[in-house]
């Protein structure tokens, strides 16, 4: 549309060139003005309309129906009121909070150690290729690596022994907290880098002067740090975190190929739930009424935290 | 001549221990999985682990022979180009709007483009499984393209937006005092200015991309549509067990280009991952 009035006026301009001068651009209708920007930014919102209020909608109708192949047969909120007394569905609630809560938890503090003792290092491009490595890795490819380091091969069993920390081989899959552990190790590993990828780069966009001013006033490098780099650094941190938390609580690979939510539900997250009860399960109707559930939570989320988040990141 | 500038722990040994111990952290599984993909199977899942490998090309044997590794090159490489293309046709005129234009909800549009990102896949992944079934676009590159291209969508409009917001207004006054349209501003001096972002969001959206996983499982039903990301758990189960030499050396034929593109864009990465939240 846009694209064709602007040839029109080209064509104009050449069949009036006295008069070109002043009117090569006619003037566009206000209205024309107006729509311009809803045109660009509406093939992009339509699409992802298409992707996401779609699928919403019909999981919050499929919710409301029990599913046995092609035959829906009408439940009401039957769904729901199951669901909330399913232990196993508020299991996988807690196990993704703790979990992931954990997990994120330990990489924000690596990231944040890692980045305040590099930035300054003359070798600091040199670090950064080499701490960002774990992040290229396929999901499914690391979940593969930390299978055979922990179970398969047991080989972490194995160098536990040899300094002494074990005195047999650990069956890692045996307790909740160890089950939990290989995927908080195998998280932590895969997804410090991207912290520290941002925290990093914004230890180095700071100001060097007043880190050079407070050092010849005699402050310690842990000061300088506590009292100037990380307030410096909140919204960054708070934009980072609020990014990889919410990518933590979709955590799905690493439980479908690692753990399948072994020990007794201790390891499955609400997704492995979602993916359990629909794909393996073929409770379609329960599926989308926990997807339902968990959309719930999710808005609220991003409403509250992501949006103040963003505000203060750009500040 | 730049001098070893101080950073945290003025002590030197402090330093480079916590340095040099965090890069074995990360390159040592690394090294040790790469070795995994040069021995036989039969060294792999043993009750004493064996450190040092003998060398053997078991696992490339079986790439080529049992393993349709072109096959599934090929779906990854045209679901994961046609995905970015998908994104960067979407995203650059919504971003140039979303940078450029005052109009009424343009704070909501930008914010919901941004929240389509904190989906849950799982959340959709059911409806999305259904809605592709109806279309008959299950177990097909073309479906999983389309996903790609939504999961991607919100990060690289946000990353080019904020390329777009940090180059200077007047550059596109000139032009429009010059005649150019809004059109002719967006191709001739944007898109050219913000090329840096551009780039960066295209490579870290082919990176998300190539590495999805849930969606990819579920759409691609039968090996016809696998990506190297999901075939590699193919190599699991069944009679054999888990073929870790075969997983290792897929996983470093993946990872090798993703490492050539991303330290090509090295300087834009955090920048990028934060969706442009971060300058830098």
């Amino acid at each position: 549309m846009a694209h064709s009035t602007q040839t029109l006026e080209k064509g104009a301009a050449k069949a009036a060139p006295a008069a070109a001068v002043y009117s090569v651009r006619r003037p566009r209708s206000a209205t024309a003005k107006k729509m311009f920007p809803y045109l660009l930014v509406g093939p992009a919102v339509l699409y992802l309309l298409a992707i996401t209020l779609y699928p919403g909608l019909f999981a919050m109708y499929q919710s409301l129906f029990v599913v046995k192949f092609v035959n829906w047969s009408w439940a009401g909120l039957g769904n729901y009121t199951r669901i909330i007394q399913d232990r196993e569905f508020w299991a996988a609630l807690g196990n993704t909070a703790i979990i992931g809560g954990l997990s994120l938890s330990l990489q924000t503090i690596i990231a944040m150690t890692v980045a305040f003792f590099c930035y300054r290092d003359p070798f600091v491009r040199g670090w950064r290729i080499v701490f960002l490595m774990p992040m290229l890795f396929m999901p499914s490819a690391v979940a593969f690596i930390w299978k055979l380091a922990f179970n398969d091969g047991r080989v972490i069993s194995d160098l536990l022994m040899s300094v002494g920390l074990a005195s047999n081989n650990v069956d890692w899959l045996s307790s909740v907290w160890l089950a939990r552990l290989t995927l908080i190790v195998a998280d932590v590993w895969q997804w410090t880098p991207f912290l520290f990828i941002i925290f990093v780069g914004a230890l180095q966009g700071q100001d060097e002067e007043i880190e050079e001013a407070a050092r010849l006033d005699g402050a310690s490098w842990s000061s300088i740090f506590w009292n100037i780099s990380l307030p410096m650094m909140r919204p960054i941190i708070v934009v980072a975190v609020t990014l990889r938390g919410i990518d933590i609580t979709t955590m799905f690979t690493n439980v479908y190929i690692m753990t399948q939510g072994t020990p007794g539900g201790a390891t499955e997250t609400m997704s492995y739930f979602i993916y359990r009860q629909g794909f393996r399960m073929f409770n379609f109707g329960y599926a989308s009424a926990a997807s339902v559930l968990m959309l719930l939570i999710t808005i609220v989320i991003a409403q509250t935290i992501v949006k103040r988040a963003f505000k203060s990141g750009k500040s | 001549m730049a001098s070893i500038r101080k950073s945290g722990g003025d002590n030197l040994l402090v330093r480079y221990i916590i340095l040099v111990s965090w890069a074995l952290v990360c390159v040592v599984p690394i090294l040790w999985f790469l070795t995994i993909g040069f021995r036989p199977r039969t060294e792999i899942i043993v009750p004493e682990p064996i450190y040092w490998p003998t060398w053997s090309l078991d696992a490339w044997r079986l790439l080529v022979s049992d393993w349709p590794i072109a096959l599934y090159l090929r779906n990854s490489i045209l679901a994961v180009a046609g995905s970015v293309v998908i994104d960067l046709v979407l995203a650059i005129p919504a971003a140039f709007a979303l940078a450029r234009y005052e109009f009424k909800g343009r704070e909501d549009i930008g914010f919901y483009i941004l929240s389509t990102r904190m989906m849950a896949p799982a959340i959709v992944a059911v409806p999305i499984f259904f809605l592709f079934k109806n279309i008959g676009l299950l177990d097909s590159v073309w479906a999983l393209m389309l996903i790609y291209a939504a999961i991607n969508l919100s990060l690289v409009t946000w990353i080019i937006r904020s390329y777009m917001l940090d180059i200077p207004k007047e550059l596109e006054d000139a032009a429009r005092t010059d005649g150019a349209g809004d059109l002719t501003i967006l191709w001739e001096i944007m898109i050219p200015a913000c090329l840096p972002g551009i780039i960066t969001a295209a490579v870290i959206a082919a990176i998300f991309a190539i590495n999805e996983f849930l969606f990819t499982l579920l759409i691609a039903s039968t090996s016809k549509a696998y990506t190297m990301s999901v075939a590699l758990a193919n190599f699991t189960g069944g009679s054999d067990g888990v073929i870790y030499n075969a997983i290792a050396l897929v996983s470093f034929i993946a990872f090798a280009p993703i490492l050539i593109l991303v330290i090509l864009i090295q300087k834009h990465l955090s920048r990028g991952l934060t969706m442009g939240a971060v300058k830098g």
